[in-house]
């Protein structure tokens, strides 16, 4: 049996496209909820094709080749010599399943990026912004500001717009005109094109204010600053104050890479320093009988997931992979390396923070203590740092501060983050947290 | 730094004590790592301050003078390391004869120890599990936050004089009939008559690099670490096994509970122990017969979540005593290695041995029983 982890879109087209060729599949996500991070409808919201997720939903309930397991944490992993066994939490039961092959399509949540205030309560991702609406219904605040770099902003104000939140305005760190670097990727990519121009259409219709090359740089609780920034986001001028009880600040994605981690699959750092898994051109890991596909191989959005499951599962199943799916692959690849070139998150953000800042929320580290570790306690690397500080060491586990923590202490040792140390924040050996209970009761 | 007294090879915690030791004794200390500071074994250890876990004999008489140097170090360097009188509980698991009898004869050697009954015990942890019955209270085992503890005492003895170069990975030694003369490192050429290798697990290849031998080894070992939570803990606890497992030469994987909170609410649970070399692979088994163990011990954790496990490699030497003074063969390059997992407790008095001996001054026990020419004549 093949398992696919994650059920968002790479997943859900994997799932699909092993059940279509008769083979079962099961499906094990972490969401009470398929869909994902960008799929996670509880009604249809607005936004470009958001009704496409509905035949993989259904194929979900009703092929007879699909096993559904949801709200399941795999907290660990391990390969044997023909067989991958995954341990699994679900609803504080833990239990286990051995499959022969593994498909990790384990997606990616929002890069947050500290400044000041960026504590208080209103201050969130654009992901949790549009959870919130989609999962639940839920409109996060009176007045919301959407601001960051990159094209998700644009149907997070949207989903919100039509929802009827007032959207204080589109904050983007960015000039469009960054996309002329990029020809070849917009002419293969036409559709792209028709999904912008649905959304400036939308901007029309619900009268959104977006401005670019700007950034939110504090906020005090009732009203964010704003400054203009150059491409490395520093700050050129502090320029207006924009009220709002509501800051979804989002700079780019983190891929989730433990579980693949933990099975020894290879990662690479890529050029926008996120890491990721080395896949071939059949979307095969380094390790045996793992596949990956989606956010996890690069972020490129659910359109290059939806191509990257089919392939994998494809591959997985022995089958040949069309020649058409290679090409949509090729297209959507170069889009997303667009996306790179066009939405660039430069080290400029550390001059946004005040020194009391917290950087860990979690432990409750400032920006301070960790430029102390670094000037009295000789510390040298974001590990070291991190034991002498304690951040990134409390529930999340470094998922939100690591990487700049790590970007924090190489500009206070000037020196780069090294490919070593990025892999290193982004694995941990125990993928989600389990109670000491279900560990003793797993006792073989 | 042009012309050092002494070098110390290892930022951990016993490359630390060395180097302030010699530094308050007056010489100029250069301490080079190749990495940075604890990023060894130090930086992956609980920071146990043990005299409980010892049998009579030398290592608990450097174990209890150890101890004491420990709160005159936080006197020396300041309140700056997290160092805590905490006191363990040993737990009888069943039989308790075996432990009252090793505790009657610690203290026939100067350790303080009270014999807990079923109230009393649970007095002292009243999350123990209702039937233990058992234990004995030392009073004087203690804690500190090993990382920074070696980075403040390294901020000391930076501001003394003495320097810190990190990411220097030793490659080789020069020496002149049979004396030290410099270390050859990635970041440069070190003279200094002195040299201290306290490369803890890896200092057995610093020892083969200057022509010598060191029968260091790592012994694996694994620590849970818990969600932030309630006190549930109030000292060091473990269960009597523990003591016999410190002790084993087995190279199978050995598991024994040591159960402790921390001052961020975490609760750490240790303590495995196996010879497989610096494999750093994970074992999820080893993962569930702790948290087991643990809620054995203390069934209110079983609801309690964990966060991390860390793995490290003790220095392990053949007969579990550590390696202090200088080498059979090379004059001027002393060791302070193989403390096993005891490294922190015993590292002031190990510290404080080399440089009384150095200094040829009378120290406060004959450092003969950890003088690593105790294997010369094995390995020659």
């Amino acid at each position: 049996m093949i398992a696919v982890i994650g059920a968002g879109p790479a997943g859900l087209a994997a799932a699909m496209t092993v059940a279509q060729n008769n083979e079962q599949v099961v499906v094990i996500d972490s969401a009470p909820r398929p869909g994902g991070q960008y799929w996670r409808h509880l009604r249809k919201v607005e936004g470009y094709k958001s009704g496409r997720s509905d035949k993989y939903f259904r194929a979900l309930e009703e092929s007879k080749k699909i096993i559904y397991i949801r709200g399941a944490q795999i907290w660990s992993a391990v390969q044997s010599e023909n067989a991958i066994t995954l341990n699994y939490l679900a609803a504080g039961i833990e239990s286990s399943i051995t499959v022969a092959k593994v498909i990790l399509a384990t997606g990616a949540h929002d890069r947050a990026l500290p400044f000041t205030g960026w504590e208080r309560p209103g201050v969130m991702t654009p992901g949790a912004a549009q959870a919130l609406l989609k999962g639940h219904n839920v409109i996060a605040g009176q007045k919301i500001l959407i601001t960051g770099t990159g094209p998700f902003l644009l149907p997070v104000a949207v989903g919100l717009a039509a929802a009827g939140a007032q959207v204080a305005g589109i904050i983007e760190a960015h000039s469009p005109l960054r996309w002329l670097r990029s020809p070849v990727a917009l002419l293969l990519n036409p559709q792209k094109s028709i999904e912008l121009i649905y959304y400036i259409r939308k901007i029309y219709q619900y009268k959104l204010k977006v401005s670019f090359n700007r950034a939110v740089i504090a906020y005090d609780g009732r009203a964010a600053s704003i400054a203009t920034v150059d491409t490395e986001l520093r700050i050129k001028e502090t320029v207006s104050k924009i009220d709002c009880d509501v800051i979804a600040a989002g700079w780019g994605f983190t891929p989730d890479v433990t579980l693949g981690g933990i099975l020894g699959c290879q990662q690479v750092v890529d050029r926008d320093g996120t890491v990721i898994f080395a896949v071939d051109r059949d979307q095969r890991s380094s390790a045996t009988n793992i596949w990956i596909a989606g956010e996890a191989t690069g972020i490129g959005g659910a359109d290059l997931a939806l191509v990257e499951g089919r392939i994998a599962a494809l591959s997985a199943l022995g089958l040949a992979i069309p020649a058409r799916l290679r090409l949509a692959r090729y297209r959507l690849q170069k889009f997303a390396t667009a996306l790179q070139v066009s939405y660039p998150v430069g080290n400029g953000w550390q001059g946004w923070i005040a020194l009391e800042s917290k950087i860990c929320r979690c432990e409750e580290v400032s920006l301070g203590e960790i430029c102390a570790s670094v000037s009295e306690l000789s510390a040298n690397d974001a590990r070291t740092s991190k034991l002498f500080t304690r951040a990134g060491m409390g529930m999340c586990q470094g998922r939100i501060c690591s990487r700049n923590v790590s970007e924090i202490i190489a500009k206070q040792t000037q020196c780069e983050v090294t490919e070593q140390e990025r892999i290193g924040y982004s694995n941990r050996p125990i993928s989600a947290p389990i109670s000491l209970g279900a560990l003793a009761n797993g006792i073989k | 730094m042009k012309n050092p007294d002494a070098i110390v090879i290892g930022a951990g915690i016993l490359g630390a004590c060395s180097a302030l030791s010699l530094t308050n004794a007056g010489f100029k200390v250069l301490i080079i790592d190749r990495g940075t500071v604890a990023s060894g074994t130090t930086g992956a250890g609980e920071g146990n301050i043990l005299v409980s876990d010892k049998d009579p004999g030398p290592e608990l008489t450097l174990a209890l003078r150890s101890r004491d140097l420990w709160f005159e170090l936080q006197e020396d360097v300041g309140d700056s390391f997290e160092l805590e009188a905490k006191g363990g509980v040993v737990v009888a698991r069943s039989d308790d004869s075996q432990l009252l009898a090793l505790a009657r004869s610690q203290s026939a050697h100067g350790v303080v120890t009270e014999k807990l009954d079923s109230k009393r015990l649970h007095e002292l942890e009243p999350y123990l599990h209702p039937e233990l019955s058992s234990g004995v209270f030392y009073p004087q085992d203690a804690q500190c936050q090993p990382m920074l503890a070696a980075a403040r005492i390294i901020q000391s003895v930076i501001a003394r004089g003495g320097q810190l170069v990190t990411r220097s990975k030793v490659l080789g030694f020069k020496t002149e009939n049979d004396a030290m003369s410099s270390v050859l490192t990635s970041t440069g050429e070190y003279s200094a008559p002195i040299v201290i290798n306290a490369a803890g697990t890896w200092a057995g290849e610093i020892a083969s690099l200057a022509g010598s031998h060191l029968p260091v080894a790592p012994r694996r070992g694994f620590i849970l670490v818990t969600e932030p939570a309630p006190q549930y803990i109030f000292h060091k606890v473990y269960d009597s096994e523990y003591v016999v497992n410190v002790a084993s030469s087995d190279a199978d994987l050995q598991t024994s509970t040591v159960v402790e909170g921390t001052r961020s609410g975490t609760i750490l649970i240790g303590a495995s122990r196996e010879r497989v070399g610096f494999d750093s692979t994970m074992n999820y088994e080893i993962v569930r017969k702790l948290a087991a163990q643990a809620t054995s011990l203390f069934p209110i954790l079983r609801d309690v979540q964990l966060l991390r496990v860390y793995r490290g490699f003790r220095p392990y030497a053949p007969d579990h005593l550590p390696l202090i003074g200088e080498d059979y063969r090379v004059k001027g390059l002393w060791h302070s290695a193989g403390h096993e997992g005891a490294g922190i407790g015993l590292a002031p008095g190990s510290a404080a041995l080399i440089t009384d001996t150095i200094l040829g001054r009378p120290s406060f026990m004959d450092p003969a029983a950890f003088s690593p020419k105790r294997f010369a004549e094995v390995l020659q």
